[in-house]
């Protein structure tokens, strides 16, 4: 197993670019994931540290040793791609058994039924082995190619959505399997998804990509209780985080935060305070989570404030409660056994010690309190 | 290339390495040699429609435009360009009409229709010379039976390719007879390809078998019309085979298509550069039909995928 | 009431119609054919006044076998349209990956430029070829003949498999350069085996083509090599009482290629329509 280093890599398709500068570094036994929307570029960094795409600027190394001039089957990584990259004219067997097979990586037949075998009862397709790929489901394809990724002893695992296409309960099961299998084997693995849940599962550490560029590298704590930015905020989190714009209010040695058209005063927790008072702007916009919310039917003092109920969503084990205060939407997590008509009054009011603050011009983190509880010293990339 | 391996700054990591940057070109280095050798056929063509090269004669120079300013003003070409135009565009008529009717009747799927499918490939498979073989066999005023089946209905001693105002149209039977079953076969497999749900749920609206071919069925096999269109009409556009195999041009000159001309003029008569300037006419013609029905059909495939 | 009788007359006649009209082209298509074939069973004498009740005979499969070198004919096709075919194939499958994997300006030009060959007059073609052959001694040879047959073989099998080519996602070839093989390799044993159907489909079909061709040989070849479709043509000029004979050059000339139509329908289809259907 090994450490990768992506220093100041930047690929282009003609005029399109892909990578904008990247420098990352996963260490040794690392589970690393990386998270973003579609098009931000994690299939193609994946590919360049597999080799598979040349980056114009910038140096891939793998263990300290400069692999931008080593071809993919030099650089011992292993790949599920996202779209499977199955051999459509071979059988299951002869997919997973392929890697084994050829001149770098040969072992003889015995060892190759042996791995063939473990690898297809760990994910349950054992019985579809002698089927091509045309005759498989999607899942099944896609097992297919996990298993013909994980059936090495690579440097690095690299995995592109590998789970997308299972059903929720196959998913769930594979996540422990993974996991399990990277402590076992102290393997190094880079795991592309954009489920957050998954995301914030699996990883030692998670690198988020926007257009390009790394937004922000920490691990899921730091990702979910100071994000770097608003963008980042919003990935985290279901119901996703209510940002809300307010103003902010210096009165002599107070500080505090109103909403537009509202007059109760949000009051920063203690530690909070100074940051915002020297902030550059007025503009301010409070992170707050659906969970840090608390409503009620009746107003239960001054700092409640009053809207309506827009809309109710039970989804399980609770309810999310859109709520409509003015021109904005505000979605509260409450108990699963809270009923609401529509265009009911409803009143809520923020938990402010959880909150998190945002430039409101750039969309920057400024604050939120007890930080020092959720960063660790940040690492480069 | 400098630098050695001791010192690292010297190698440029993000130039892709020599071996794979050649490697497009030592796979493309035996088509490109095919490719260039049939190129120069081509140039060499142009080149030598400015001389006078003829076989009659010991050397050759230059004439600059005379030849093409010869045949420019001559009856010959412009005989040679109706003919052309004329056979183009009545033979793939022709067989663009007959070939999609018949496509449209073997659509429906039953045992009478697929061992027609298999028989009807044969006619495409015999060569030009040998199609006006089995025709004139046919059609001999002597022996042929086609001869005696006219016979029947009080036609005697039909002329065929022997008489003026027959001869294209005996030309554009046995072209036919020949190359229908190219446009079956791609319209069939157009309408085989074709997916099933917009015609379900035509017949689910209730509508008449013509509203469903005028909206759904032709649109959708433009693309693979236009493909038989492109390779019938360039082909029909210098047939030369079946012409010179049945009259050589004749009788007279009713069926010298450009190519017959051609042929004749540089051949027959040995005076190959003032033929040559005919061909490159007949060249530039199909050259940019076939560009614009290309994008013709990119563009209706295009279409058609998006429905 | 009455929509409903009309409904069942059309079904009824829809049949009826549509076979009477298939039957009418099969006449028209096939029946020459029969007529080739009973032909070449005919002895001269009978062709005059019988139709279809005579004497079978195989005096003129015999004139035509032994009596002539149309067997010599034959072979030499087959020579031929095969080399230029297993020549195309070499050459043309590389130039097709190329054009379908390499990203350039003007690519499509390029693609358009080689298909236009196979439109180009034959005959423009054919003469300065003519002075070049000769002035550089390939005249009337097999490496002549077969060199200009890829104007008509190389641009349908570029084509077609360059469309293949693209069928391919470019990741199972970055999966297998993962897995440890060569590009080379990867070539190999991984993509031709993906794009055979069209490059058999392809090859029958450009197979065909220089079978059948006729202008090439005419003028290209002369004493020594004497493709079928030439020597075809000598049978009209001359033996113009032997219809016997002339009908069993016929069949022998088309014989081959009928039979592997039979066989390879599909790929036919495929190749026809240019792969465009890749079913």
């Amino acid at each position: 197993m090994a450490q990768i280093e992506l220093q100041g890599i930047t690929k282009k398709f003609g005029d399109v670019t892909a990578l904008s500068d990247i420098d990352l570094t996963v260490r040794d036994n690392e589970f690393f994931v990386l998270f973003g929307p579609a098009g931000a570029g994690k299939t193609t960094l994946l590919k360049t540290i597999a080799g598979a795409e040349f980056p114009e600027q910038g140096l891939v190394k793998i263990d300290g040793q400069i692999m931008n001039h080593t071809e993919s089957k030099d650089r011992n990584v292993s790949m599920v791609f996202e779209n499977y990259a199955l051999y459509p004219n071979l059988s299951v067997y002869d997919n997973i058994a392929s890697p084994m097979r050829s001149k770098l990586y040969k072992r003889d037949e015995d060892y190759i039924r042996q791995s063939v075998d473990k690898v297809t009862n760990m994910m349950k397709i054992n019985h579809l082995l002698e089927r091509k790929p045309s005759q498989l489901s999607n899942g099944q394809r896609q097992r297919v190619a996990l298993g013909r990724c994980l059936v090495r002893n690579p440097n690095v695992f690299l995995m592109d959505e590998p789970l997308a296409h299972l059903d929720a309960k196959l998913r769930h099961f594979m996540r422990g399997e993974l996991k399990e299998m990277q402590t076992s084997i102290n393997s190094t693995t880079i795991y592309v998804t954009h489920d957050y849940m998954e995301a914030m599962s699996l990883a030692d550490r998670i690198a988020v990509l926007n257009h390009g560029r790394i937004i922000q590298t920490g691990t899921a704590q730091e990702m979910y209780y100071t994000p770097r930015n608003e963008f980042v905020a919003c990935l985290f989190g279901e119901p996703e985080i209510n940002i809300l714009e307010a103003r902010r209010q210096v009165n002599g040695a107070d500080v505090y935060l109103t909403l537009p058209g509202q007059s109760v005063k949000l009051l920063p927790a203690e530690d909070t305070a100074a940051a915002l008072r020297e902030a550059e702007t007025d503009n301010i916009h409070i992170g707050m989570r659906g969970n840090d919310i608390s409503f009620a039917f009746e107003k239960n003092g001054d700092d409640w404030i009053e809207g309506s109920v827009y809309a109710n969503e039970p989804i399980g084990n609770k309810v999310i409660m859109t709520v409509k205060v003015g021109d904005i939407k505000i979605a509260v997590t409450c108990p699963n056994d809270t009923a609401a008509d529509m265009d009911q009054t409803v009143y809520i009011k923020f938990n402010m010690v959880n909150a998190i603050y945002f430039h409101g011009e750039t969309q920057e983190f400024i604050i939120r309190n007890n930080m020092s509880r959720y960063t660790k010293d940040q690492q480069e990339g | 290339m400098f630098g050695s391996k001791k010192n690292n700054e010297e190698i440029n990591y993000n130039e892709i390495p020599a071996h794979i940057r050649r490697r497009p070109y030592y796979i493309i280095a035996p088509g490109l040699v095919i490719l260039i050798g049939i190129m120069i056929p081509f140039i060499t063509a142009i080149f030598l429609s400015f001389t006078n090269y003829s076989f009659r004669l010991p050397k050759w120079s230059f004439v600059g435009l005379r030849n093409w300013i010869n045949m420019f003003t001559s009856k010959e070409f412009y005989h040679a360009l109706s003919v052309t135009l004329r056979y183009g565009i009545f033979a793939t008529a022709a067989e663009m009409l007959l070939g999609t009717g018949v496509a449209l009747l073997l659509k429906k799927d039953t045992k009478y229709s697929r061992i027609l499918k298999v028989l009807f490939t044969f006619p495409l498979m015999v060569a030009p010379a040998v199609a006006v073989l089995i025709w004139q066999l046919m059609t001999s005023n002597t022996v042929g039976v086609l001869e005696k089946v006219l016979n029947l209905i009080g036609v005697y001693n039909f002329p065929w390719a022997a008489s003026h105002s027959t001869a294209m149209f005996t030309a554009i039977v046995i072209d036919a007879w020949v190359n229908t079953s190219f446009v079956i076969l791609l319209v069939l497999a157009g309408i085989q390809s074709l997916p099933k749900s917009p015609f379900e749920a035509a017949a689910v609206d209730g509508a008449s078998a013509w509203f469903t071919f005028k909206t759904l069925t032709f649109p959708m096999l433009k693309p693979f019309m236009y493909i038989a269109l492109l390779f019938r009409l360039m082909a029909a556009l210098q047939e030369f085979g079946i012409i010179y195999a049945l009259t050589k041009g004749g009788p007279g000159d009713t069926l010298m298509n450009i190519s017959l001309t051609g042929y004749i003029n540089g051949f027959t008569y040995q005076k190959l550069a003032s033929a040559l300037p005919f061909l490159l006419v007949l060249w530039l013609l199909i050259n940019k039909t076939a560009k614009f029905l290309v994008k013709r059909q990119r563009h209706l495939a295009n279409q058609a995928a998006g429905k | 009431m009455n929509q409903h009788k009309q409904k069942g007359i059309m079904r009824i006649l829809e049949p009826v119609g549509r076979n009477l009209g298939l039957t009418l082209f099969a006449m028209f298509a096939l029946f020459p054919l029969i007529w080739m074939v009973i032909c070449a069973f005919k002895s001269d004498a009978q062709m005059y006044n019988t139709v279809f009740r005579f004497t079978p005979t195989l005096e003129n499969f015999r004139a035509v076998l032994i009596g002539s070198d149309y067997f010599r004919a034959f072979f030499q096709n087959l020579l031929v349209a095969g080399g230029a075919v297993i020549v195309t194939v070499i050459a043309g499958v590389p130039c097709a990956y190329a054009l379908a994997r390499y990203n350039f300006r003007k690519k499509e030009d390029v693609a358009f430029q080689i298909l236009s060959f196979k439109f180009a007059p034959e005959i423009m073609v054919i003469l300065p070829i003519f002075l070049i052959f000769q002035k550089i001694g390939i005249y009337d040879t097999y490496l002549g003949l077969i060199w200009v047959y890829q104007l008509i073989t190389m641009p349908l099998l570029i084509w077609v498999v360059r469309g293949y080519f693209e069928d391919i996602s470019v990741e199972v070839e970055q999966a297998a350069q993962l897995d440890g093989y060569t590009w080379y390799e990867v070539f190999f044993k991984t993509l031709i085996p993906l794009i055979k159907p069209g490059l058999v489909a392809s090859a029958l079909l450009a197979f065909i083509f220089a079978w059948n061709s006729f202008t090439f040989p005419l003028i290209l070849s002369g004493s020594k090599i004497q493709t079928i479709t030439i020597t075809a043509l000598r049978y009209i000029a001359s033996d113009t009482v032997h219809y016997g004979q002339v009908a069993v050059a016929s069949t022998i000339a088309v014989l081959p290629e009928v039979i592997v139509a039979l066989f390879i329908q599909k790929h036919l289809v495929r190749g026809l329509s240019f792969g465009a259907v890749k079913g």
